[in-house]
């Protein structure tokens, strides 16, 4: 099998300006609904969660599901009305509850109020994430400024290794995963309440560092090709780059997704959807990789009269060919 | 071939040195693990201190140090996060709600007087409470460090807990109520006295100078003491001489000696200047995780790294054949060497760092992939194996570096920049990266080397198949 990258590339841009297109309007809608591009959760809106299991230790007390109306009740008569609530697994025995912030005092009387009418709960199995608006707006901005100093370092490096305009298509790639993931989670936000906390920041920066790790690996190889034969055309060496590490590609993107499948299998609740990031992530890094960023630098390189090697790189090579051809 | 031995050596020596470090030193699991209360507290600017800067932090940070140490958690942590924020880390505290009652609020400091008729009681109460601590103290010692506190143990420190809030509340009600409150005080300052002694300085506003000469004059010469409370906790009791009996310490300032170190001096001082400041601490972040649901993460954690690690391992062999073999042996190196570096370096595992983890194996295992990808286009391509396996690591080189380098910047950018448990994954990942490289250029490398050294296993098919089963070239060109 082997890849038309360069020949089919209006294809493949298609196929990603579609899936970001999606993505974009997902996080259009999102901003009317939620006054943000995704759903944000508790790290950055601010609010209290409480997570309670029932005592089942004591008979009788996990006869029954938790009874969702009774526990609106109890919200209601705390003024807490409009907080949300989910019932988790196992045996539909875990009360998770997100209401604004809380202060000690309130939060207490609520615990107390549930403890009453649903529990009574095991205290050794309490979950309390509480954060204030303070905090909140730090952990993101934090988290929106470790991913700007991330890419520039990326580009700074890259620039250095090879050459500026490699660098720019690594990030181009780069921005179009970070949309990618964003995007569907914003759909999964707006059709499944799916909410994103730092965990999803850290997710974006391992994709970006994942991601161009997979597109340094084909830049690799087209530097090298160039060296090996500045006579042929850019199109042709990127598209025989792409082959040659496709297995590869294919391979590290099996082998880096195959634990994250554990996580989402095994993994709590929390770790879950991070895991479920990663996996979209990679997939869309593995896919730029192959597809946007080798075509993109094709294009560039041929629009600005570079398809060939230069003089000065054919001379390295022929001494490279000199040291390669002991055998 | 002996150059490989050697480093074969070294990795033996390095695999046993890893498995004594896991056995010997104890991982150490973050609060999301072993259940705990991580609180993040803001001082909060009033509109007397309208910037609060090093110095006033270094007060709240004495204040608040006093009351997580009333609350007898073991292994209890504060630290100053950015400006005027202190971070608390609070493991298997049993209840969170009275910790977060406990920490918050403006600190309270008073002068007070003694009781009459109390001398004696005094002495006898402050060696009940030094008896409690004690207790304490050997009681939090003996907990297991970095895993879950059990309970029977937990019950005994909640009892000595209870003992050390009576025995203080005792002591309080030894001295009189009083006016003379740590807004009066201005400021305080330890510096060295006469001979190796060392004395804190303090001073008091107006209206504190004139409450000041009045509580020295009540209790000086009596043999009675000068309480001074921080959080209705005595932190000294100086007497006063008999020479003030008749205006008391007059002019707002006074030196208060005794067998001060300069240690302890600049604790008072530190102490005194906390309680001085009204500036109120309110609890902003709480992230509370009971012991049990802990205790169900780690499980859960460690059946995702083990099961995703098997998978890889199982790929690896299925598609490498020989060299995913090695491959795996080199993975597994991998996973011990790191797990020894983090109880080396007293990482703090937390769960999102065990995801960090298991993606380094990810990691861990492209750079292996790089390499024998490598190796079956020049064995394709018609060089020997050995040629190809040595020029499989050569080529694939720079791509391993440059994709290592490049996750490694973006590691530190969430180190340096990311908060708490983003920290976490960051260190765990980066660490991790950095090891992968050493085990795949060093490991898979040597002991490559090592099996081709073999000859039943210098066969072409073992690396590629498909390739036509050629006889074994010599193994040197």
């Amino acid at each position: 099998m082997k890849l038309a990258v360069i020949k089919q590339r209006r294809l493949w841009w298609i196929i990603s300006s579609l899936v970001i297109m999606v993505g974009l309007v997902a996080m259009a809608i999102s901003w009317q609904q939620f006054g943000a591009p995704l759903k944000p959760g508790l790290d950055f809106a601010g609010g209290t969660r409480l997570q309670l299991t029932r005592s089942c230790a004591l008979t009788g007390a996990c006869s029954g599901d938790v009874d969702l109306t009774q526990v609106r009740q109890v919200l209601a008569d705390q003024g807490l009305g409009s907080s949300s609530l989910q019932i988790l697994d196992p045996k539909l025995q875990i009360l998770s509850i997100r209401t604004r912030p809380l202060s000690v005092d309130e939060r207490t009387q609520l615990q107390g109020a549930l403890d009453a009418e649903i529990g009574p709960f095991d205290t050794s199995s309490v979950q309390i994430d509480s954060v204030g608006p303070v905090i909140g707006r730090q952990l993101l901005s934090s988290g929106l400024i470790a991913l700007l100093v991330s890419f520039a370092g990326i580009v700074i490096y890259l620039s250095l290794r090879f050459k500026l305009d490699y660098a720019i298509f690594a990030i181009i790639a780069l921005f179009h995963d970070v949309l990618v993931t964003s995007g569907v989670f914003s759909l999964l936000g707006l059709m499944a309440g799916v909410e994103v906390d730092s965990l999803f920041i850290v997710a974006l920066l391992t994709i970006v560092g994942f991601s161009v790790n997979d597109t340094v690996v084909i830049y690799d190889r087209v530097r090298e090709n160039i060296k090996l034969s500045p006579q042929t055309h850019i199109n042709n060496i990127v598209d025989e780059a792409v082959n040659q590490t496709l297995t590869r590609s294919i391979n590290t993107s099996l082998t880096t997704t195959l634990p994250l499948l554990a996580i989402v299998a095994f993994g709590g609740q929390t770790l879950k959807y991070f895991a479920l990031a990663l996996i979209i992530g990679f997939v869309a890094g593995a896919y730029s990789s192959i597809f946007i960023a080798s075509s993109l630098l094709a294009l560039w390189r041929e629009r600005s009269g570079q398809m060939y090697g230069d003089i000065e790189a054919n001379l390295s090579t022929m001494a490279n060919q000199e040291i390669e051809s002991t055998h | 071939m002996a150059k490989y031995q050697a480093w074969l050596g070294l990795i033996l020596a390095l695999t046993v040195a890893a498995v004594v470090v896991i056995t010997q030193v104890p991982t150490r699991l973050g609060l999301d693990l072993r259940g705990g209360s991580q609180l993040t507290l803001q001082v909060k600017p009033t509109a007397t201190i309208a910037s609060v800067g090093d110095r006033e932090m270094e007060a709240v940070q004495s204040v608040v140090e006093g009351r997580v140490n009333g609350l007898g958690v073991s292994e209890a942590l504060v630290q100053q996060l950015g400006n005027n924020q202190l971070l608390i880390q609070l493991p298997g505290v049993s209840d969170p709600e009275q910790a977060e009652r406990v920490l918050g609020g403006t600190a309270q400091l008073e002068f007070r007087a003694q009781r009459q008729g109390t001398e004696s009681q005094l002495a006898v109460e402050q060696q009940v409470l030094q008896g409690h601590l004690d207790d304490l103290a050997a009681a939090q010692n003996s907990l297991p460090e970095g895993a879950a506190i059990p309970v029977d143990a937990q019950a005994r420190l909640n009892q000595i807990k209870t003992a050390v809030a009576a025995s203080e509340a005792s002591i309080s009600a030894l001295f009189e109520p009083s006016q003379l409150t740590g807004d009066k005080l201005t400021d305080a300052l330890a510096r060295p006295g006469n001979g190796t002694q060392w004395v804190v300085d303090i001073k008091f506003n107006a209206q504190g100078a004139e409450d000041f000469a009045n509580l020295t004059r009540s209790v000086a010469g009596t043999g009675r003491g000068l309480g001074i409370f921080l959080d209705n906790r005595l932190l000294s009791a100086p007497r006063v001489d008999v020479k003030y009996a008749e205006t008391g310490i007059a002019g707002g300032s006074a030196e208060i000696s005794g067998n001060f170190t300069a240690e302890s001096a600049r604790d008072l001082e530190v102490q005194l200047r906390g309680g001085a400041l009204p500036l109120p601490v309110e609890v902003v972040e709480n992230r509370t995780v009971g012991p049990t649901l802990g205790r169900d993460s780690i499980q859960r954690s460690v059946y995702a790294g083990i099961g995703g690690l098997v998978l890889v391992l199982i790929f690896m062999a299925l598609y490498y054949r020989l060299p995913g073999i090695v491959a795996d042996i080199a993975l597994m190196i991998y996973a011990l060497l790191t797990w020894a570096a983090f109880n080396l370096l007293g990482v703090t595992l937390t769960l999102p760092g065990i995801a960090g983890f298991i993606l380094s194996i990810g990691m861990a295992v492209d750079a292996n992939v790089l390499i024998f990808e490598r190796t079956r286009e020049e064995l394709r391509a018609g060089k020997t194996l050995y040629r190809s396996v040595e020029s499989g690591f050569y080529r694939a080189f720079s791509s391993i570096l440059d994709g290592n380098v490049t996750t490694v910047i973006a590691c530190a950018a969430l180190f340096w920049l990311g908060a708490g448990l983003v920290k976490g994954f960051a260190l765990t990942l980066g660490l991790g990266v950095v090891i992968s490289m050493f085990t795949a250029l060093t490991c898979t490398r040597a002991l490559l080397f090592f099996v081709l050294g073999l000859p039943q296993f210098r066969r072409p098919s073992l690396f590629c198949p498909g390739l036509a089963n050629l006889p074994p070239r010599s193994a040197t060109p």
